[in-house]
């Protein structure tokens, strides 16, 4: 068997979780890059989307019992992106706004660990997608593999939403200066919450998506939290393709990079991270127009 | 300090200092004793009838916290059942929250030794706390009770470290012969979460099953905590050619293995052998169907078939609404070593406990009788389950007996 | 400039210190023991605070070297002698060179990005620690001796001293801080803060004057871990967690950045919170009390705890993460 052959798989599968992480990273990098927010909490709301699938989930549910959850969970993302967006308007020093969003995520997550325990809680996939698929002879979950479908199609969607409408257009324009947005005096205010809710939105379906093959429990929120910094500051602030492709980075370093270097499986992660941000301090696909990284 | 700072004319600012301090203070429930020692915390060495204060240091947050409260269940059931009453004294239970590593669950032992004065601590999940409080626990002459962590090292003989549970290496151990037997000489990969407990369950096992005439295929350690998908070791252990596999995790790491272990298609193909934890209590609920067939051994399981244990189970679902689990257990049986020792012990103080307990022979337990060997660990008998349809749940079915 | 470290006078300062020094005399063994680990937590944060608030760095690094003393001091301990000040030289000597050979490539960012390249360093040295079997590896390094003052002294055993000894490293290392922060170097750290452009026009190099800053604080934070080994004889990877890190950072912002002596007081906060009202009142909800503090601190006390009693002054809040 080729060197190909044996880990095709696995790259795949690094795709997989690249699809995951994208759609629960682009909500934290667009909220950075629009409203110059770094919301800690974005860890918790994705978390909350996972346990949605908790409740509403069980193995006998269906096709259409799945895409309620995701509208709901959706949904419940919106209203908490709204919040966060409202709450954190009027702090505007990064340092003081880790201090609040982590603080209302330690709130949340305590009271999630309240309300649906501290057992491990699983997600099961919508029945259809429950089976595997035979591929290179080797059984692979067909779930996962609808991930990577609709992860490339809401990536798709939001990517035509930023570049072919005028609200697109006005998100790129804060991105890349805000203070001439307001200046020129476009009513930017509900915009940005608006993008602070689909962020949310966004985390909270990528969480919801993520129960299936992650589970839901407490703590989940910070590992979800710091891998998403990762592949966000990897990619770029307030980039989406710098999302992509530091998803797709961080995806292949969790699988291929575990399977070619084991030993050193707990360093790779935040090793690339410091090489990629020691070569590239911007991110590798800063935002086009933007400051988003601006140090 | 340096006297230049005399130029500014700014009112102090030690107001705020002041109201810290104040803070401390009301952290005190004495005074002055941290500068001599005040000999043995707890207790008194006169009379048999005054109550005695225990210490129940288990998780109340962080990932350990299922096992916290099933401990905590166990011990209460206990106290329940014997009207709060050890050894003829009336029980003042001290809880405090291990949380997840030593920097919360070493102060936390700190806490009910020195604040509280306890005579004897019971819990610990975390091997790194039990080792990290072993001095302290000695130092103070207050008699630990292990109720859950595993360290091989950790119990030693010494007078105030006893242990109600298990050794990570002899659960490890005992499959390694009826592995080595049911692959009738193909190989097995081993892999095991990477921190201390996941290579002492991996060498215990591969000690017996090597001795048995076993080899291995494969080894492979995951970053503990850190690993949610396995699908690139699964794939290694396809391609090695292994009869069978034995792996070592807990927590949510069980659950996403052993689903996964069945969506990448190995399960029913290779046998997973596993110490228990892989499958206990809430983690086997999360894993649901994909956990059947699983086959581990630990020194208890609920279906139990036996008297005592069918008692407990009753007592315990009626108490709690849920099954037992190991932990509950290893707590109850914590239990019944300090009634046992305080009904014998010179008084409640913790060095009279301590003397106690090398002289209470064999504890009574759900799990079977068992009793304390030199080193002060458990020397009990460990059961091969194997994860079954029960009653419309699962359940780890036993099917025989292991040394 | 250097008014913002300058407002404690001498007779107020000489109160908090005699005060520090009385609480073996006025509690109990369990708060002096907490308050002894409140010390060296104290000091980790200051050395966060030179960095995050004087020099606009923002960093979650500093539990990592903080790590390195704690280990450093446990290994001499074990392996060589039980004297604490020997075992303080080398912890901060190894801190400050592990932040010199760590720091010639950190400090060439800025501003988040800096931010997550100490994050990596910190989650890196937490692996290592986690890893190496001579340091216990996950089960943490234990076994460690009392440690002495001097050849043949008395082990210091009981909290009393222990907290006593801390609060000597504590006062050294707030001491080393402040007199870093009022000299010419503080002088440009500052101006790294605040106008990084004006220090490179007058010819000085941002990078030295940053990687100056990065070697002190580290070795700070390894004299903070020097100490808590003394107490805790015993060090475990967890004492390293990213958890740690972030503790660390937000009680800067708790106290008051660039003024060090409020982030010294917002890590008696955090600890307290959490060791004390948590541990005494609300088992299993320290998560839930930190965050209501952290969420009430951003709205009551926009310039952090220091900032409480200077209001009515005029100058500013700043951070170095809003860059």
């Amino acid at each position: 068997m080729g060197w190909l052959d044996a880990n095709l798989l696995t790259m795949l599968n690094g795709l997989a979780l690249a699809a995951l992480l994208f759609l629960i990273a682009v909500g934290l990098s667009l909220v950075f890059g629009t409203m110059d927010v770094l919301n800690l909490a974005h860890g918790v709301v994705s978390l909350t989307g996972a346990y949605i699938g908790v409740a509403l989930l069980d193995p006998a549910t269906g096709t259409i019992g799945f895409i309620v959850a995701m509208l709901a969970a959706a949904a419940i993302g919106l209203v908490l992106g709204a919040v966060l967006a409202a709450v954190t308007s009027g702090v505007s020093d990064h340092l003081r706004q880790a201090l609040l969003t982590l603080g209302i995520a330690m709130i949340a997550g305590d009271v999630l660990g309240e309300v649906f325990g501290s057992d491990v809680r699983s997600v099961p996939p919508p029945a259809f997608l429950g089976g595997s698929v035979e591929i290179l002879g080797r059984s692979y979950p067909a779930y996962r593999l609808a991930v990577i479908v609709l992860s490339l199609i809401i990536g798709v969607a939001l990517f035509l939403v930023l570049e072919r409408t005028k609200a697109g257009a006005l998100v790129r324009a804060t991105v890349a200066d805000r203070t001439m947005v307001e200046a020129i005096g476009v009513r930017s205010r509900l915009v940005l919450g608006g993008v602070f809710a689909v962020g949310a939105a966004l985390a909270t379906l990528g969480g919801l998506l993520a129960g299936p093959v992650l589970g839901a429990q407490p703590g989940l929120d910070n590992t979800v939290l710091l891998l998403a910094l990762v592949v966000v500051v990897i990619g770029g602030l307030g980039s989406i393709r710098g999302a992509v492709l530091g998803a797709v980075l961080v995806g292949q370093v969790q699988t291929l990079g575990v399977s070619l270097l084991p030993d050193l499986a707990s360093f790779l992660l935040f090793g690339a991270m410091a090489v990629v941000l020691l070569l590239k301090p911007a991110g590798l696909l800063p935002a086009r127009y933007g400051t988003g990284a601006r140090a | 300090m340096p006297g230049s700072f005399r130029r500014h004319r700014r009112h102090p600012r030690h107001l705020s200092v002041v109201a810290t301090v104040a803070a401390l203070a009301l952290g005190a429930t004495a005074c002055g004793g941290s500068l001599s020692d005040s000999g043995s915390a707890g207790g008194d060495a006169s009379g048999d009838s005054g109550a005695v204060k225990v210490g129940l240091v288990v998780p109340a947050s962080g990932v350990y916290e299922p096992l916290g409260v099933d401990m905590t269940n166990g011990f209460q059931l206990y106290l329940n059942q014997h009207d709060n009453k050890l050894g003829g004294h009336e029980v003042d239970l001290v809880k405090a929250d291990e949380g997840e590593t030593p920097d919360t669950g070493v102060p936390a032992v700190q806490k009910v030794i020195s604040q509280d004065k306890v005579s004897a601590v019971v819990g610990i999940v975390n091997s790194a706390t039990a080792l990290g409080v072993k001095e302290i626990v000695t130092q103070n002459k207050v008699p630990l009770i292990v109720a859950n962590a595993g360290a091989d090292d950790l119990a030693d003989g010494s007078d105030y470290i006893w242990r109600s549970s298990f050794t990570n290496g002899s659960i490890g151990e005992s499959l390694g012969k009826p592995v080595a037997d049911a692959v009738k000489g193909g190989t097995v990969y081993v892999m095991a979460a990477d921190y201390a407990a996941g290579h002492e369950y991996v060498a215990g096992f591969k000690k017996a099953f090597t001795a048995a005439g076993g080899k291995i295929a494969g080894e492979a350690y995951t970053p503990f905590g850190k690993t949610a998908d396995w699908q690139p070791y699964l794939s290694k252990v396809q391609n090695s050619g292994a009869k069978a596999v034995y792996v070592f995790y807990a927590g949510a790491e069980a659950v996403n293995f052993v689903k996964q272990y069945k969506s990448f298609g190995l399960a029913g193909k290779l046998p997973l052998y596993a110490p228990g934890f892989l499958t206990e209590g809430g983690v086997l609920k999360a894993q649901g169907k994909a956990a059947k067939g699983v086959r581990t051994s630990l020194h208890y399981s609920n279906l139990l078939d036996t008297t005592e244990n069918k008692t407990f189970v009753g007592a315990y679902t009626k108490a709690y609404d849920a099954p037992p689990t190991v932990y509950a257990v290893q707590a109850y049986d914590a239990a019944a070593v300090l009634d046992k020792a305080l009904a014998d012990a010179d008084g409640t103080s913790g060095d009279a406990i301590a003397k106690a307990l090398g002289g209470i022979g064999e504890i009574d337990s759900p799990r079977g009788t068992w009793k304390f060997d030199a080193d002060h660990n458990p020397d009990e008998p460990y059961f091969l389950r194997e994860v079954k349809e029960v009653d419309g749940g699962l359940g780890n079915v036993i099917i025989g007996n292991l040394e | 400039m250097t008014r913002r470290t300058g407002r404690l006078r001498p007779a107020g300062v000489l109160l908090l210190v005699v005060i520090l020094a009385a609480v073996p005399f006025l509690l109990a063994s369990y708060p002096v023991s907490l308050g002894g680990r409140i010390l060296a937590f104290a000091l980790v944060v200051v050395s966060t605070d030179l960095l995050t608030g004087v020099t606009g760095m923002p960093t979650l690094a500093q539990v990592g070297y903080f790590g390195v003393g704690a280990y450093s001091a446990g290994l001499v301990g074990i392996h060589w002698t039980d004297n604490l000040i020997v075992q303080l030289a080398v912890g901060t000597l190894a801190a400050g060179l592990l932040a010199l050979v760590t720091g010639v490539v950190a400090v060439r960012t800025a501003g988040i990005v800096f931010l997550m390249v100490t994050l990596a360093i910190g989650e890196l040295i937490h692996q290592v620690a986690d890893r190496l079997d001579f340091l216990g590896a996950s089960n943490g390094l234990v076994g460690i001796p009392a440690g002495t003052l001097y050849p043949g002294g008395e082990p210091l055993i009981l909290a009393g001293y222990t907290y006593w000894w801390a609060l000597l490293v504590f006062l050294l290392g707030l001491t080393v801080a402040y007199v870093v922060a009022k000299s010419p170097l503080g002088l440009s750290m500052r101006a790294v803060r605040e106008s990084p452009t004006r220090l490179r026009a007058v010819g000085q190099s941002t990078y030295v004057v940053r990687l100056v800053a990065f070697i002190i604080a580290g070795a700070i934070a390894g004299a903070a871990g020097t100490a808590w080994t003394a107490q805790t004889r015993f060090v475990s990877p967890g004492d390293l967690a990213f958890s740690v890190s972030a503790l660390a950072l937000l009680s800067v912002v708790l106290g008051g950045a660039g003024t060090l002596w409020g982030p010294a007081i917002g890590a008696a906060v955090v600890f307290l919170t959490r060791d004390w009202l948590a541990a005494n009142y609300f088992t299993g909800h320290a998560d839930l009390l930190l965050g209501i503090v952290f969420v009430l601190a951003v709205f009551l006390l926009p310039r952090g705890i220091a900032g409480y009693q200077l209001s009515r002054r005029s100058d500013p809040p700043h951070s170095g993460a809003a860059a």
